[in-house]
C-alpha cells in the first residue's frame, strides 16, 4: 500500500466513524469520495501531518527519479538537500500533532544519522509508543496491519529489524522482525525478508526452515539469496550451488544483481514495491544482504565461478546496456 | 602458549640425542648431554636427526622469516624474505614430503581465496591426521616421560592443521564449522596447546550465541590464564554485549579489556589488521600489548560488521570512540 492510499483510508475511516456504522455499499462510496477531494475530509491534525509527510515523501521519491542524470557530486549535494527538506517538513508535520509516528519515523530516517544512532533513536521512539500505548499486540482481528492507524508502528518494528541488521545485530533483528510477524502475519512491511537473511548470517538452519514454511515455501528474492548464503557458510557446497542455480534461474538479473551491487536510498520508511523475482526486487535484495555478503568474503567468487553464472551476469549486462 | 618452532625443533633434536645415550654409563651419559645445547646452536650436524628433524627445522627457519620478520620489512626485503622463506619450505618437502607444516604453509601463500585455501585444509585434514597417528604410534621410548613428549610432538602438525582451519573457517564465514572444529581439536589436545579457544569464541560471538559461549567458557576454564580471560573472550563479550544493544554492559566490558591489557587504549583505536602468522598464531607473551595486538587482528572479524561509512565496521567504530584516541589515530591518517 502507498502513502497515498493509506490516507485515503485513514480518511474515510475517521469519517465514517464520525458518521457511525455505515454499510459496506456506502463506505465504498465514502471511499470514493475522499479520493476525488482528499483535502476536504482532513479536520483532524494527525491526518494533516500524515497529508504533509505524504506529499513530502512523494516529493523525495520524484526527485530520486533523475539520480541517475547526475554525477556523483550532484547526486550527493542533492540528496543532502532533499533530506534536509524532508527534515523540516517532518518537524513542520510534528508540530501539527506531536504524536504522529510518521513524522518521528521519517524524521529519523531523514536525519541521515550513523546505523548506531539510528537504532538509538528508533529504539526511543519504540520505548515511547510503548509507553504511550502499551505493548504492540495482536489484535482480535488477527493482523494488526488491518488498522491503519497502526501502520505507523508497524513501521517503526520494520525499520527497527533492518536498522539491526545494518548494524550487525542479526539476533535482534531477527527478534523485532518475528515480533512483527506475530502481530502482522500478512507481513506486507516484508519482514521476513529481513529476518531471512539474518537466520542465514547466523547460520541458523532450523529457523530458516521454519520461516519458509511458515509462508508456504512461497519464495522471493530474499529468501532464494539467503538459502544460498545459508548452505554456503554451513559448507554444504553441493546444496549452496542447486540454490544459487535456483536464485539465477528464479530471479530477474540475479546473477548480474549479485556482482555488480548499486546504490539503494534510504527506505521512505517502506521498501519500494517489486514485482516478485523482478530484477528491481532483486536488486533490493542484495542492497539489503550486503552486510551479510561482506561477512562471506569469497561468496561473490564463488558465486562467479560456478557453472555459467558469471557468463551470465556479463551477458545480462550486455543485453540491457548496462555497465560492467 | 602457542608453538614456538624453534623450540619444538629443540625439542626433538633433544629427544632423539637423550635416546642416543640410552644404555650408556650415566656419567659419561650427563657429559655428553651437557654438550647438547652448545651442538644444537652451533653445530647442529654433528646431532643424530632423521629427514623429518632436519625439515621441520627448516619449517622453524622459514617461519622466522614469514611470521616474524617479513610483517617489519620493507618492500624491497619482502620480496626477498618471500623467497628464502619459500625456498626453505621446498628443501624441507624435499627432505620429507610429510612435512605437513611445511605443505600447509607453502599452501598459504599458493591459495589465490580464502576459500581455496579452506578448502585445502578440509581436504587433506583426515590424510593428515592419519599420517600423525601413525607417527606417534612408532613413537617409543624407554622413559615415560620421553614417549609423552614424543607423541605430543608428533601430532602436533595435526593440531596446526586443525586450528588453521578453524581460524581460516571465521575468515570465511563459517563459524559453525569453525566451532566444531575447535571442539575437535580441545578433544584431541584439552591443554589447548594451539589456543583454538580463541578462535572459537569469536565464532560463538560471530553466532551471537551466547549461551553457547557461557557453555564454552565454562568448559575450558581451566585453561584460563592468570584468572583472567583472554583478549578474544573479552572482544567477544563486548560484541555480544554491542549486538544486544547492551551498551552499558559493553562499555564496562572494554573498560575490563582495557585495564587488563597494556597500552590498550592506542591498539584499540588503531585496529591494525595483521597477517595471520602461517606457521601458526605468533608466539606472544600472555597478556602483552602484543597479544591484544593479535585478538584485535583476528576480531576485525567482529569489529568491521555492518554497514558503516567509516570502512571500520559498527562496533570498530564505537570502540574506537570509546579510546577517547579516536580523534587523534584519524587526524594521523
Amino acid at each position: 500500500m502507498n502513502l497515498h492510499d493509506e490516507l485515503i483510508e485513514r480518511l474515510a475511516r475517521r469519517r465514517s466513524a464520525q458518521l457511525g456504522e455505515l454499510s459496506p455499499a456506502a463506505y465504498d462510496e465514502l471511499l470514493l469520495a475522499v479520493r476525488e477531494h482528499p483535502q476536504t475530509y482532513v479536520d483532524d491534525p494527525e491526518d494533516q501531518a500524515f497529508m504533509q509527510l505524504e506529499q513530502a515523501v512523494a516529493r523525495v521519491l520524484h526527485s530520486r527519479e533523475s539520480d541517475d542524470l547526475r554525477d556523483d557530486d550532484a547526486f550527493m549535494e542533492e540528496r543532502t538537500k532533499r533530506m534536509a527538506r524532508l527534515a523540516r517538513d517532518c518537524a513542520d508535520a510534528l508540530e501539527l500533532a506531536p504524536n504522529s509516528t510518521h513524522a518521528r519515523l521519517l524524521g529519523i530516517l531523514a536525519a541521515d544519522l550513523e546505523p548506531d544512532q539510528q537504532l538509538d533513536a528508533l529504539m526511543e521512539l519504540e520505548r515511547e509508543l510503548d509507553q504511550r500505548l502499551g505493548p504492540l499486540e495482536a489484535p482480535a482481528s488477527g493482523d494488526a496491519w488491518n488498522d491503519v492507524f497502526a501502520h505507523g508502528r508497524l513501521r517503526v518494528y520494520a525499520c527497527l529489524s533492518r536498522t539491526c541488521l545494518d548494524t550487525a545485530r542479526y539476533r535482534m533483528a531477527n527478534e523485532y522482525g518475528q515480533k512483527l510477524l506475530g502481530v502482522s502475519p500478512s507481513d506486507p512491511l516484508g519482514a521476513r525478508h529481513t529476518c531471512a537473511l539474518c537466520l542465514a548470517r547466523l547460520e541458523d538452519e532450523q529457523g530458516f526452515g521454519e520461516l519458509d514454511s511458515r509462508f508456504g515455501h512461497r519464495g522471493d528474492s530474499w529468501q532464494q539469496l539467503a538459502r544460498v548464503i545459508l548452505f554456503y557458510k554451513l559448507g554444504r557446497m553441493p546444496a549452496a550451488r542447486r540454490a544459487l542455480k535456483g536464485f539465477a534461474s528464479l530471479c530477474d538479473g540475479g546473477h548480474y544483481a549479485l556482482l555488480r551491487p548499486v546504490m539503494v536510498d534510504t527506505y521512505l520508511p517502506d521498501r519500494p514495491a517489486a514485482e516478485p523475482y523482478s530484477f528491481q526486487e532483486v536488486t533490493l535484495a542484495v542492497h539489503e544482504a550486503d552486510p551479510v555478503v561482506c561477512d562471506v568474503p569469497d561468496f561473490c567468487a564463488w558465486a562467479y565461478e560456478q557453472d555459467d553464472f558469471g557468463a551470465q551476469a556479463e551477458a545480462y549486462a550486455e543485453r540491457h546496456g548496462y555497465g560492467w | 602458549m602457542s608453538y614456538d618452532p624453534h623450540r619444538e625443533d629443540y625439542q626433538r633434536l633433544g629427544l632423539r640425542f637423550a635416546r642416543s645415550l640410552d644404555g650408556k654409563d650415566p656419567a659419561a651419559a650427563t657429559r655428553a648431554f651437557a654438550s647438547f645445547g652448545r651442538r644444537f646452536s652451533q653445530n647442529r650436524d654433528s646431532l643424530p636427526q632423521s629427514d623429518a628433524d632436519r625439515a621441520f627445522h627448516l619449517v622453524a627457519e622459514a617461519t622466522t622469516l614469514i611470521d616474524y620478520e617479513l610483517p617489519f620489512a620493507d618492500d624491497a626485503h619482502a620480496e626477498e624474505l618471500i623467497e628464502r622463506g619459500h625456498r626453505l619450505l621446498d628443501e624441507a618437502l624435499a627432505l620429507d614430503e610429510r612435512c605437513h607444516d611445511a605443505l600447509r604453509m607453502k599452501q598459504a601463500a599458493e591459495s589465490t581465496s580464502f576459500e581455496s585455501y579452506y578448502d585445502f585444509l578440509a581436504k587433506s585434514a583426515d590424510d593428515v591426521r592419519a599420517a600423525c597417528e601413525e607417527a606417534r604410534a612408532q613413537a617409543h621410548d624407554e622413559s615415560p616421560e620421553r614417549a609423552l613428549l614424543e607423541a605430543d610432538i608428533a601430532m602436533r602438525p595435526y593440531y596446526r592443521w586443525l586450528a588453521t582451519q578453524a581460524g581460516k573457517a571465521v575468515i570465511c564465514g563459517r563459524n559453525r564449522e569453525a566451532i566444531r572444529l575447535s571442539e575437535k581439536l580441545l578433544e584431541l589436545d584439552p591443554q589447548d596447546s594451539s589456543d583454538v579457544r580463541f578462535t572459537c569464541a569469536i565464532a560463538y560471538a560471530k553466532l551471537e550465541d551466547e549461551a553457547g559461549l557461557d557453555l564454552f567458557a565454562a568448559k575450558t576454564k581451566p585453561l584460563v590464564r592468570a584468572g583472567t580471560d583472554d583478549a578474544w573472550m573479552q572482544l567477544s563479550r563486548v560484541s555480544l554485549a554491542h549486538k544486544r544493544h547492551d551498551m552499558r554492559e559493553a562499555q564496562r566490558l572494554l573498560a575490563h579489556l582495557m585495564a587488563t591489557y597494556p597500552h590498550a587504549s592506542a591498539a584499540l583505536a588503531a585496529q591494525k589488521e595483521l597477517p595471520d602468522g602461517v606457521f601458526s598464531r605468533l608466539a606472544v607473551a600472555p597478556f602483552s600489548e602484543d597479544e591484544l595486538i593479535l585478538a584485535i587482528s583476528e576480531g576485525t572479524v567482529l569489529l568491521q560488521e555492518g554497514r558503516d561509512d567509516s570502512g571500520r565496521g559498527v562496533l570498530g567504530t564505537w570502540v574506537a570512540r570509546q579510546t577517547g584516541l579516536d580523534g587523534a589515530t584519524e587526524a594521523r591518517r
